[in-house]
């Protein structure tokens, strides 16, 4: 399974979309409904997942799908 | 053969303090489900009944301790057949409750038996219902109110023909995925680092008490040791005393408000107020820590799933009188971030090393406040019942192994509940008092001026 469909599954999880309808501009906490918990938690399943390490710095910035897909996948 | 499984962090939690405490009192988790209408009983029954197949936390037991006296858990599958009825109708409300209050000091001893207990409810003033007496390890708030939803959904869909609602997740699938993350070492190793690493930039935390550095001095005195940084716990006198303040729904709109336009989470706002009356009430100390519940229930299978998924962080942080309130109420949204992002590991980890860097005497602790903000509305989403009054109460375990205990919910009326539970050993309805009404000036002062600083803010509430 690529990163991508992986991740929108991840998602899919949390927020109770299913992962075709996760879309790149989705944000988070806006249109997802994450809180700051569900949002730090799915971050940590990430890290699991992709065996990745992400920077606390870098998590600020992220807000939608699409932002958060990008940092994976320039991670992996 | 059962198959067995070890107690997740949250549940060791519970069990710790079962037996530092030794009684399963402090364990104890009650609440009364009730509507003003007439009750099916046989299918109220029926409803429970099936429930106990539904959600599999009810079913949980415990073996018999090893010989270290740890336990392990497992699903019993001994059918429960029969829901007693108990009739407290001819009494007062209020008598009733307090019938109720002394089932709730009861305790689950032993090992291999139910740790649930369940009654149907004929109360006074035509209210109905069922009473639920859990031990913690099965069950949390969220998950409670998770269960007696289902029981009520149940219940309409016998009776009215509504929809059946939704199979809930089931408890051994999502307890063996919570069991594989925690034992993942990648895992572990990075959470460990994050705790770590709090240690090695502030060094070793120094307690802060409700009524003032005194407490800690008389630690000092006691443990001749004049820079002793934590304060004993009570262990003798568990006694627990409720206090409840309500917020009226056009303030609690207003912090809702400034929690949305500022990115804040309701949560760190509270953890902030806390924060600064410990800051004023012990001289301007800048180095506070304060115990925050977490429930980590984010995904479907973990909001229905049951069991206990509530843990307790401590909130550590170091900020100066000069920093505004926006700036610090920021400071410990990252700080919680960070504890999120690392919340599967299990906090008594967290107090081992404290311990092994700063031979932290035993019995004694850093924190005197603990925080618990559920943002769950507790009525039931059921178009049966919308109109229906309900009284539905949550009993005290009588039993605190906590010195005060706060626990903020949202009321159907749009309002707040701030629900004190505070040892009677050491605190009083006036320190309570006290306590909610400068959190309440701290607050709404500090969003009214979210540029003054928290030194100002201790100089004018």
């Amino acid at each position: 399974m690529s990163i991508e469909k992986e991740f929108r599954k991840l998602i899919a999880q949390y927020s109770g979309v299913s992962p075709e309808e996760v879309a790149a501009s989705c944000r988070f906490r806006e249109d997802l409904g994450f809180s700051s918990l569900d949002f730090m938690s799915l971050l940590g399943e990430v890290e699991d997942e992709f065996d990745i390490e992400l920077a606390p710095e870098k998590l600020c910035d992220i807000h939608t799908v699409g932002e958060a897909m990008n940092l994976i996948a320039s991670m992996v | 053969m059962k198959k067995t499984y070890e107690l997740t962090p949250a549940q060791k939690m519970h069990y710790r303090w079962i037996r530092q405490y030794r009684t399963q009192q402090v364990a104890g988790l009650s609440i009364v489900a009730s509507i003003k209408a007439d009750i099916d009983f046989d299918i109220l029954k029926k409803a429970i009944l099936l429930e106990y197949q539904r959600y599999g936390c009810m079913r949980v037991r415990f073996t018999e301790p090893d010989e270290e006296g740890e336990v392990k858990q497992y699903l019993s599958d001994e059918k429960i057949t029969d829901i007693p009825i108990k009739d407290l109708s001819d009494m007062t409300m209020e008598d009733a409750d307090a019938v109720m209050q002394k089932w709730a000091y009861e305790t689950f001893d032993g090992d291999n038996i139910p740790m649930c207990e369940v009654f149907l409810m004929k109360l006074p003033e035509g209210y109905n219902g069922f009473f639920i007496h859990m031990d913690h390890r099965l069950i949390d708030s969220c998950g409670v109110v998770v269960m007696t939803n289902d029981i009520m959904a149940l219940y309409t869909h016998f009776k009215f023909g509504s929809e059946l609602p939704e199979d809930l997740a089931d408890y051994e699938e999502v307890l063996t995925r919570d069991l594989e993350k925690e034992q993942n070492p990648k895992r572990f190793a990075k959470d460990k680092k994050f705790w770590d690493e709090q240690l090695d930039k502030f060094g070793e935390p120094l307690y802060s008490d409700i009524q003032g550095p005194e407490v800690l001095e008389r630690a000092r005195k006691k443990h001749r040791k004049k820079s002793l940084r934590a304060a004993d716990i009570e262990k003798k006198n568990l006694f627990v005393q409720v206090k409840d303040y309500p917020l009226e729904e056009v303030p609690t709109k207003e912090i809702i408000d400034f929690c949305m336009t500022h990115n804040l989470s309701i949560t760190n706002l509270l953890l902030l107020g806390i924060r600064t009356y410990l800051s004023k009430q012990n001289g301007g100390q800048e180095d506070i820590s304060i115990q925050n519940f977490i429930s980590r229930r984010s995904t479907k299978d973990e909001w229905t799933s049951g069991g206990s998924r509530t843990v307790m962080f401590p909130c550590r942080t170091v900020i100066s009188q000069e920093t505004t309130f926006m700036e610090a109420a920021y400071i410990i949204q990252n700080t919680q971030n960070g504890i999120y992002l690392h919340a599967g590991y299990d906090p008594a980890l967290i107090y081992e090393e404290i311990k092994k860097r700063y031979k932290t005497p035993k019995d004694t602790t850093y924190e005197s406040c603990y925080l618990t903000y559920q943002p769950m509305p507790v009525k039931p989403d059921n178009p049966y019942l919308k109109e229906i009054p309900m009284h539905n109460k949550w009993f005290a375990n009588g039993a605190a192994t906590k010195k005060m205990y706060l626990t903020v919910t949202h009321t159907p009326d749009g309002g707040m509940n701030f629900s004190y539970h505070y040892q009677v050993a050491d605190l009083g309805e006036k320190n309570m008092e006290l306590l909610h009404y400068y959190l309440m000036r701290i607050i709404f002062r500090g969003m009214e001026n979210s540029d003054m600083t928290i030194g100002k803010i201790i100089e004018t509430v």
